[in-house]
């Protein structure tokens, strides 16, 4: 087995080599080494709700030079002239568009963990659909961790021209394995006027995983897209996703499931951010604690000065299976303009309803299995989006199985 | 195995506050039993109780059924025993399907000590029939089955939910909290219809009947009818007291009782 040179040990120049040794086009060697330049620079960011104390960053081997990603793709007939490949292979036909879109959702000096990913990917996937093209079959990109010790450093780039319509599953999965390893994936997702994309982002790795993540949705005028996300696994999470209603009239449903148990520490910040003229988000995000697990909502909804008659409604709420688990919930609206249509938020954080579980017992469902179903009964508008029969099958068991 | 329900000198209290004070009755296998009382009165507390609510503080008495003190039971090994509750305020379970929870709700029942329950669980395709007969019995839309348990149903809808669970669960003793309220008279029609099935079906049930208005005890008649009045059964009779009941209001027993 092929060994990795850990981040303490590289540097631009090694960075500069392979790049080359690929044979990558030179402008991504330029931010390749400008990326390096500033995470080598940059100190550690400090997050107060996400715990690295006991992150050995140095001590991670990147896995330079080699691809974890597993494509799951049934070739649709509707889909002519989709482009569905690993990114790196993808340069070699795609290098225009790839250049354009790169690195423009998400600033890669966002912090030092987004600059790591742009100066270190491999891995990822390339999706391009064109225009007024409805791909019904989901497309998946799947990531496993290579071993313990290892980072796996995903970029995805997701394209959709005008009116295109896909579902695209990104799903981080590892069997359990001993010893920390550091995932550091980015999706940027670009989507053309009236395009459709069902996104969703399934974070499954095993129990010593660092989960350092961005994730960012330009929506085109017209534009929908429905986003879901699932937080099961890794010992900390840290994603940072953003919707961008650029275009009038673009949309998104944003729903999440986050379970946290045992000692993880799982933080979700979703930015939303209204721009154009009537918008439309509804965003549901729902949270599990059991054990001395702590999760935390970091929500911030932004109505732009130049947008108009938005619409924006979020509902959050936590479900505390015992009592020390610890769910933190920091909501915030910011509106810059006199014109919003409606802007509600609904909050709520407890026990399991005592009311629920005596009707549920009355009916001869014991205390353990009422519990089961009212956890899955709350994580059901979520599960009832994962668009295959499989992965929700999987997720389900999970949830059940943490429980 | 005596299938009667037999409340012995049962005290209750919420928060310290002691609502029943010494209920004595006892409900028939295979009667029908009303009671009827003002509100406040005690006649959900009893219920609840009955059931198992763990709010409801009991701090004296007994309650018999199949053999057992059901007092100290959980409130599933109460439902497996035979006992249901047909709720005045149903709860809404969110994402969790009336035809899940049903079938949850009948595993449970099939359930058995040290056995797989994946060996003991309905068949898939004869639950299907159960529960599509049930719900064309009870008038209730196909499509309800896939809905969220109670969320966003209306009054009616969800009592009549109540009794599709009854007769889903055939329970040996049903304890009906004032199931007609909210009902239209079409659906009331329905409901009893139902309940009245079921006891032709099953002649051993024991049925509780709590309702404020003789109109329900028109379609469900009961052999014997209690009155509930500030935590004690005050009056014992047969249908007439009901009728009496609706003709003179309360007040002719609440003067007996302060007389005696
Ligand atoms: N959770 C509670 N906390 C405090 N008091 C309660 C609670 N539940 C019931 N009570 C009180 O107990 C008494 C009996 O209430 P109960 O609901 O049993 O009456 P009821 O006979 O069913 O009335 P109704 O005909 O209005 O349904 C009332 O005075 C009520 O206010
Ligand atoms: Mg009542």
């Amino acid at each position: 087995m092929k060994t990795f040179p850990t981040l303490a040990e590289l540097s631009d120049t090694t960075i500069l080599d392979v790049s080359q040794a690929a044979g990558e086009p030179a402008w991504l060697a330029e931010q390749r080494m400008a990326a390096w330049r500033f995470f080598a620079a940059a100190e550690p960011p400090f997050w107060r709700r996400t715990d690295l104390s006991k992150f050995k960053a140095e001590q991670i081997a990147a896995a330079i030079g080699a691809s974890a990603t597993i494509l799951v793709w049934e070739r649709d007939p509707a889909g002519q002239g989709v482009v569905f490949a690993p990114l790196l292979q993808a340069l070699h036909t795609h290098e225009a568009v790839i250049r354009q879109h790169l690195g423009t959702a998400i600033d890669s000096q966002r912090h030092k963990f987004v600059a790591l990913n742009a100066a270190l990917w491999q891995d990822g996937v390339f999706l391009y659909v064109p225009q007024n093209t409805a791909v019904e079959l989901p497309l998946t990109a799947a990531f496993t961790m290579p071993a313990p010790g290892d980072a796996i450093v995903a970029r995805n780039l997701i394209i959709l021209d005008h009116g295109a319509s896909v579902t695209f599953v990104e799903e981080y999965r590892s069997d359990a394995g001993a010893g920390q390893a550091f995932a550091a994936p980015i999706t940027e997702m670009f989507l053309g006027n009236d395009a459709t994309l069902r996104f969703v982002t399934v974070q499954t790795w095993g129990e010593d995983v660092y989960h350092i993540g961005a994730q960012k949705a330009r929506v085109g005028r017209g534009a929908t897209i429905e986003w879901s996300a699932v937080n099961l696994g890794a010992r900390v999470q840290h994603v940072e996703a953003e919707t961008a209603l650029e275009g009038d009239g673009s949309r998104v449903e944003w729903v999440a499931a986050t379970f946290g148990g045992g000692h993880q520490n799982l933080l979700t910040a979703p930015w939303l951010r209204h721009i154009g003229a009537k918008t439309e988000a509804h965003m549901d995000f729902k949270t599990v604690v059991k054990d001395q697990s702590y999760t935390t909502f970091d929500g911030m909804i932004k109505i732009e000065h130049q947008s108009r008659a938005t619409v924006s409604r979020l509902e959050e709420h936590a479900l505390h299976l015992t009592p020390k688990a610890r769910s933190d919930s920091i909501p915030g609206l910011m509106i810059d303009t006199n014109d919003v249509a409606r802007a509600g938020h609904a909050s709520t954080s407890g026990e399991v309803d005592e009311e629920q579980l005596f009707y549920m017992r009355s009916r001869g469902i014991p205390r353990d299995d009422a519990i089961h179903l009212i956890v899955m009964g709350f994580f059901e508008p979520v599960l009832d989006r994962i668009p295959t029969e499989a992965l929700r099958q999987r997720i389900a068991e999970m949830i059940e199985a943490k429980i | 195995m005596n299938s009667d329900l037999v409340i012995k000198d049962l005290r209750v209290s919420i928060e310290d506050k002691e609502i029943l004070k010494g209920v004595n009755l006892t409900v028939r296998a295979g009667s029908i039993h009303a009671i009827m009382g003002p509100n406040g009165s005690g006649k959900s507390t009893l219920a609840y109780t009955l059931m198992g609510h763990p709010g409801y503080t009991v701090t004296g008495g007994e309650a018999w059924y199949q053999g057992q003190n059901i007092l100290e039971l959980e409130p599933d090994e109460r439902s497996k025993l035979g006992l249901f509750l047909a709720f005045q305020y149903p709860v809404a379970i969110p994402g969790v399907t009336v035809a899940n929870f049903l079938r949850a709700a009948i595993n449970a029942h099939r359930a058995e000590e040290g056995k797989d329950p994946k060996e003991t669980a309905i068949p898939m395709a004869q639950f299907r029939k159960q529960i599509r007969e049930q719900m064309a019995a009870l008038s209730i839309d196909e499509g309800f089955a896939r809905r969220y348990l109670n969320e966003g149903f209306s009054g009616g809808e969800k009592k009549r939910v109540e009794i599709l669970q009854m007769a889903m669960l055939q329970p040996g003793m049903a304890i009906m909290d004032e199931t007609d309220s909210g009902l239209d008279i079409d659906a009331l029609k329905i409901v009893s219809q139902g309940v009245n099935t079921l006891y032709e079906q099953h002649p051993d049930m024991g049925v509780l009947v709590i309702t404020h208005y003789q109109r329900l005890l028109n379609y469900i008649k009961p052999h014997y009818v209690s009155v509930l009045m500030d935590g004690r059964i005050v009056r014992e009779g047969g249908p007439e007291l009901a009728l009496e009941l609706e003709e003179k209001g309360y007040d002719f027993i609440r003067e007996e009782v302060a007389s005696s």
